[in-house]
């Protein structure tokens, strides 16, 4: 299904950012072969400069794949209506094998931009840029994640067929029996488990907040303390996927058998998935770029800036966390007190 | 003075705008091809939303299941006897005939659509018809209002058609279908199943389709496994599959048009990047002013985004709202043709803009996304200008 508007874009998406990354990365390769900062050769104040076009790309890498993102999961909701027995993005996706891999890179794309630019931040910040080396090194990586990105999404669109049978959310998510379930047994403590790790993000991220504030005295207990925040935050971030799909949505739909992360992203209901989405991709974000930071924080001439980098980040965590609960938690509170409708 | 992100932003794009108010020709002509690029996509995206809405409301009456009878790939006459052995069927609600065909007008070259209706099932004509006394009596007929004018009736409610063997068969027109839905109505004439029989030249038992309307919207799929495995050598369609078939056709036009302004795409975004590149003697001068007052290289780069995501911004609205104007008041006289339409009574169509959010993101990944890219590298190329370029 090459020839429907949506592939095209996610194409032409594609196309431009692998023009941007490759750009930069020809830069990547350079700084790292030549890069000398006690030199005074032309050759080094042109590294210089580029540096500056690469993070450049690399921020408009991000937000293409943000951009990205978005517009795979609206190209499968758009393909549901062609697709045989599919009624939102979750049928589509789960037309050929190709489909959810790579909504799950696209994902991890966002991530990997995102801590490239965090490296960078943190990079700029002092003089003698004592990161470049490190971020250019990882801005190798970046290249083959999407030239797979795009390998996959040719396989995916090109393996697109309306005549396949698909299934719809009703039968992917529903928590009966038989089928194709992707929550096959959605464990009954998820709800405690949710707010019950919710809070604890809060209480570390604040914690954490607290005590890089004051600057100085690094150590052990400081780097536990991030480390553990940062694992917190990564398994709170599949717990919130699991508790949106299997509690949280029907609410949103007010339907108690409807189970779909996708459809709260419809018109239907206000666009609201993407605030649900946006505030949780954030938290996570900064909760686990925490520890990305807290890696450099050993060197002298960062401790500083890593410092004041993670009580921000947890700060920023929190903020988006308590959106995140909040957005979550309204619908489901409207619905037991208003009662269904 | 130290300023948060948010607050270096806004003061680099108000920067940005005001150097563009200062020289307001420098971009317009770029803004304006670009509203002109914008526009192009923008129509053919709404058109083809807008297609695809009708279609679907449109469809909304059409019959859950059809039954129809092939022999050597082609579609022949069933009998109404046929209709028993559907009905053995658990689970059908209704199920009724309905005679089809095409009738071909020599005055005037084109083809008319036929429907012979059962009485019983009239009354599920409308929603769009209105003020037309259902059921349709002996020798009345709903035409569309296309075809009401190229029948070109004046002030009569009486006309004939030409039987095949040339033989005249009046007919009282009852009432016309609403423009809006000209889409499916354009060509049709709708009457009773014996007047339609009499036209077409079938025998008095013969049918076309067999309607089958289903209890139970869920069962739709299996129902009509069940009547193909009880009638074998007949094609059962369900509307599910039609709408999909219909929303199929309209993506891949769709497509291939984008894909055709691709190339008008290619070429504006190599202008802008051209025209992003030639460095004036006065930029030079700006960007090296800027930074003997203490601008980074960053912050240059910045002012140059947000002076093209300025130009975007503007270009992008005028041309979406140039194709709204195209789509509702101009009836997408540009891209009509493309997108719809075989036979000479399919014009006038009055398309009903629908204006989606996901339209909006085709549009804008098609135009933005790329102009942003193809001015960074060019952005970067200003900024690099040295400080002492003001002096020399």
């Amino acid at each position: 299904m090459y020839l429907d508007s949506w592939s095209i874009a996610l194409a032409l998406i594609n196309i431009l950012g692998l023009f941007l990354i490759l750009t930069a990365t020809s830069t990547a390769v350079r700084v790292l072969r030549f890069w000398d900062p006690d030199s005074d050769a032309k050759l080094q104040i042109d590294l210089e400069n580029e540096t500056w076009l690469a993070s450049t790309l690399v921020q408009y890498g991000l937000w293409f794949q943000i951009a990205a993102l978005v517009l795979l999961v609206a190209a499968a909701d758009s393909f549901s209506n062609v697709l045989a027995g599919a009624m939102c993005a979750t049928g589509s996706l789960l037309a050929n094998n190709y489909g959810f891999p790579l909504l799950w890179l696209k994902i991890a794309g966002v991530f990997f931009y995102g801590f490239w630019i965090l490296l960078h931040r943190l990079d700029i910040q002092v003089e003698t840029y004592p990161l470049v080396k490190v971020k250019f090194a990882y801005l190798l990586l970046l290249l083959p994640l999407l030239i797979a990105d795009s390998v996959l999404e040719v396989l995916y669109l090109g393996k697109l067929n309306p005549d396949i049978i698909t299934s719809c959310c009703a039968v992917v998510f529903a928590s009966g029996d038989g089928g194709r379930t992707l929550l096959d047994r959605t464990p009954v403590m998820i709800t405690p488990l949710f707010y019950g790790l919710a809070a604890l993000m809060a209480l570390m991220s604040l914690t954490v907040n607290r005590v890089f504030r004051k600057n100085g005295g690094g150590g052990w207990p400081r780097r536990t303390m991030v480390c553990v925040t940062g694992v917190g935050w990564l398994a709170f971030g599949g717990v919130a996927l699991i508790a949106i799909t299997a509690v949280f949505s029907s609410y949103i739909y007010a339907m108690p058998f409807h189970h779909c992360p996708f459809c709260i992203l419809k018109p239907e209901y206000h666009y609201i998935g993407y605030l649900i989405f946006a505030s949780l991709f954030v938290a996570v974000f900064s909760g686990i770029g925490t520890v990305v930071a807290q890696g450099f924080a050993g060197r002298d001439d960062l401790r500083e800036e890593t410092t004041r980098f993670i009580s921000r980040s947890a700060m920023v965590a929190l903020v988006a966390l308590t959106v995140f609960v909040t957005t979550v938690t309204v619908p489901m509170l409207v619905y037991l007190f208003r009662g269904g409708e | 003075m130290k300023f948060t992100g948010i607050e270096r932003q806004l003061n680099i794009l108000d920067y940005a705008l005001h150097s563009l108010a200062r020289r307001p020709g420098r971009h317009l002509s770029i803004t304006f091809i670009f509203a002109l690029v914008i526009f192009l996509v923008a129509s053919f995206q709404m058109v083809t939303a807008s297609l695809k809405h009708s279609a679907d409301v449109l469809l909304k009456t059409a019959p859950e299941i059809t039954v129809q009878k092939m022999v050597a790939g082609r579609q022949v006459m069933m009998r109404v006897g046929d209709m028993a052995r559907v009905g053995k069927v658990f689970g059908i609600k209704e199920i009724y005939p309905r005679v089809w065909g095409y009738h071909f007008a020599a005055r005037n070259g084109a083809n008319y659509t036929i429907i012979g209706l059962d009485p019983a099932r009239q009354r599920q004509l409308p929603p769009y018809l209105d003020g037309v006394k259902m059921p349709l009596a002996p020798g009345e007929a709903i035409v569309g209002l296309p075809l009401a004018k190229l029948l070109d009736l004046g002030g009569r409610r009486v006309f004939s058609l030409a039987r095949g063997d040339l033989s005249l068969k009046s007919f009282r027109l009852a009432g016309t279908f609403p423009a809006a839905s000209d889409i499916l109505t354009g060509d049709l004439l709708v009457t009773n199943i014996a007047d339609a029989r009499d036209l077409l030249g079938m025998k008095a038992d013969e049918i076309t389709d067999i309607c089958v309307s289903v209890a139970n919207p869920a069962e739709v799929r299996t129902i009509a496994g069940k009547i193909s495995r009880v009638m074998p050598g007949t094609r059962v369609l369900t509307r599910d599959q039609i709408r999909k078939t219909y929303q199929a056709v309209f993506s891949w036009r769709s497509g291939f048009g984008s894909i055709c302004l691709l190339t008008a795409l290619a070429a504006f975004f190599i202008l802008a990047w051209d025209r992003a590149s030639g460095l004036s003697a006065g930029e030079r001068r700006e960007t090296a002013i800027l930074k003997v007052l203490g601008w980074q290289t960053t912050d240059i780069i910045t002012l140059r985004f947000w002076e093209g995501g300025a130009v975007a911004t503007m270009a992008f609205l005028l041309g979406v709202m140039a194709a709204w104007l195209h789509v509702t008041i101009g009836a997408a006289a540009l891209f009509r043709p493309v997108l719809m339409g075989w036979s000479v009574l399919r014009p006038n169509l009055e398309l009903v803009p629908v204006t989606r959010v996901s339209d909006f993101i085709i549009v804008f990944t098609f135009t933005v996304l790329p102009y942003l890219a193809a001015t960074v590298i060019p952005a970067w190329h200003s900024a690099t200008v040295p400080p002492d370029a003001a002096v020399r």
